[in-house]
């Protein structure tokens, strides 16, 4: 296995405001990739220079061992990119867009129809009338059509509805599992960690931590709510290890924030109450920086 | 080049190329339509007793209005002409480059298998087509309706005004398009085009009263088209074409550098 995608010392600026700084990173053939981070933290940016259409101030990068230049036509021959924000021609149909990329291309585009069925996409409706969800399916059509061999993600499921979102975990999991290598964008945790074996982890411009999903899944922080059916009983949540910022809300309810693996332990334990209620839900991403990585660079520091 | 860009940037610029096209025909046969009832009236000796700067104001070089020629750069080609395909030319040298990356479809096409060099020269390109097509619906009428008119122009004159009035929109559209480039939306370069073609004109007038202003004239890109000189003499001088195509080459030459390396997103 080669590297498909790589970063070394990437930075960019736009003026005096910093886009990315120092992004160094490697993404092997056949891998799937996530590049998390909140919006502005940078992504969009890294991914624009590994297009080629933006010229990193310092630093550079390389897409299946060939430097990124501005003017690498060749390179994005081999490239899937859906963008974050989809902008189309809003006077054209979804047809035409097909067509037109398909020529730009060169070549007719085999997974075109596939997609259309598969995602519900009706491309007679000109770009102006349709919804952002969409707008999106149109982008993902173009952008992955061509069975390219690299795909280049960025937030694909940005205005989808579940179902839909389903639909395109699905397709980027068979192109996965056909050998194609994913580069995925997102600010949804889950997202992420659904689709990808491994993860960068992007704040402020900065490549904050890069690790196997496992073990960013191990790091889980779950927001808990328990509603118990009676008061509160002592010591109900008492010695859970990971278990934090336990508050009552009310006689019945507690909420808190548990660490990793610590759920199941904590699943147990309320087994033994007759409960009301019960919530978990991943926590922010931005709780997840804030209680790991944040505090790894403090402690680092 | 790429003709696939080429068919897609004609295409989405096919309506306002209509109208362009269409209104310039238009105004051209009334040109031509109303030149036998101009010919000998009171219209010309009250326009030939104005000042020469309020004439030259109406687009005029000072060039006989009773003559066709005169005529025809005062009433028609002197001003309005050049406002309507400038305003063409500009409009589309924005949307070429500018208006698609603030729109962020040029991100769309440019993630796709083309290099920027092609992308460019097919504006280009494209630029060249617009500017023959709104020069033909200029002059093409003037030459098939004028014998009915009375207006008979040589073959020849009527390839120099083509051809030189090719050359200048294409010299106004270079301009623009070096300047919407390097841009990331089209607004800044439309005004600092519009402004400097208004400022041009405002100092070409003055430098009928003013050394100072006569002094800006041999950089001045209006100053060259005279269109009466065409029509009545045949005559367009060496140091027009230089000046015309020595724009039109440097200022695309200027596009293409500053959109190779630009960041378009």
């Amino acid at each position: 296995m080669g590297a498909v995608v790589e970063c070394s010392a990437l930075t960019k600026f736009y003026g005096r405001n910093r886009g990315v700084e120092d992004v160094t990173l490697v993404v092997e053939a056949g891998t799937t990739f996530g590049f998390l981070g909140p919006n502005g933290a940078g992504k969009t940016t890294t991914i624009r220079c590994l297009l080629g259409m933006l010229k990193p101030t310092s630093g550079e990068s390389r897409v299946f061992g060939e430097r990124v230049t501005l003017d690498g036509a060749a390179l994005r021959g081999r490239i899937g990119y859906v963008a974050g924000d989809v902008r189309l021609f809003e006077r054209e149909t979804g047809a035409w867009h097909i067509d037109y990329i398909a020529r730009l291309r060169g070549a007719p585009a085999p997974s075109a129809t596939e997609l259309i069925d598969r995602l519900e996409f009706d491309p007679s409706r000109k770009v102006r009338e349709l919804s952002k969800g969409n707008k999106q399916k149109l982008a993902l059509i173009v952008g992955l059509m061509h069975d390219p061999e690299l795909l280049i993600l960025d937030e694909p499921t940005s205005g989808l509805d579940p179902l839909n979102q389903e639909t395109v975990f699905e397709i980027v999991g068979e192109r996965v599992a056909r050998g194609a290598t994913l580069f995925l964008s997102s600010h949804i945790l889950s997202e992420v960690e659904r689709v990808c074996e491994r993860v960068g982890i992007v704040r402020a411009g900065h490549l904050v931590a890069e690790e196997d999903v496992s073990d960013l899944i191990a790091k889980h922080l779950r927001d808990v709510s328990v509603t118990f059916a009676g008061p509160v009983p002592a010591g109900a949540l008492d010695g859970i290890e990971g278990l934090t910022d336990v508050t009552p809300s009310g006689d019945v309810t507690l909420s808190a924030r548990i660490r990793g693996d610590a759920i199941d332990t904590l699943v147990k334990r309320l087994a033994a109450h007759e409960l009301a209620d019960l919530t978990i839900a991943h926590a922010k991403l931005e709780d997840v920086f804030r209680e790991y990585y944040v505090h790894e660079a403090e402690v680092d520091a | 080049m790429s003709w696939t860009v080429l068919a897609a940037t004609l295409r989405q610029r096919r309506w306002s190329l209509l109208w362009y096209s269409l209104g310039l025909v238009f105004y051209s046969w009334v040109m031509v339509w109303f030149w036998p009832q101009f010919q000998g009236t009171e219209y010309v000796d009250i326009i030939e007793r104005l000042p020469e700067e309020l004439i030259a104001l109406m687009g005029s070089s000072g060039a006989d209005l009773g003559t066709l020629g005169g005529y025809f750069e005062t009433e028609y080609l002197g001003l309005m002409w050049m406002l309507i395909v400038s305003s063409a030319v500009i409009l589309y040298a924005m949307k070429a480059v500018a208006a698609e990356v603030s729109a962020g479809t040029m991100e769309l096409v440019l993630a796709q298998p083309i290099s920027r060099v092609r992308f460019i020269v097919t504006r280009v390109v494209g630029l060249v087509i617009v500017s023959a097509i709104l020069t033909g619906a200029t002059f093409a009428p003037i030459q098939l309706f004028g014998p009915r008119y009375d207006i008979e122009l040589t073959g020849e004159t009527f390839a120099l005004l083509y051809g030189l009035g090719m050359l200048f929109v294409l010299s106004i559209g270079g301009i623009s398009l070096a300047l919407s480039a390097g841009a990331r939306e089209a607004g800044r370069p439309t005004a600092i085009v519009g402004g400097a073609l208004g400022g041009m004109w405002i100092l070409h007038i003055l430098a009928e009263v003013s050394d100072i202003a006569g002094w800006f004239e041999p950089f001045n890109l209006l100053k060259y088209w005279r269109p009466a000189d065409i029509i009545n003499d045949g005559a367009v001088a060496a140091e027009v074409w230089w000046v015309y195509g020595g724009v039109t080459v440097a200022s695309i030459a200027v596009a293409i550098v500053r959109f190779v390396r630009r960041d378009v997103a």
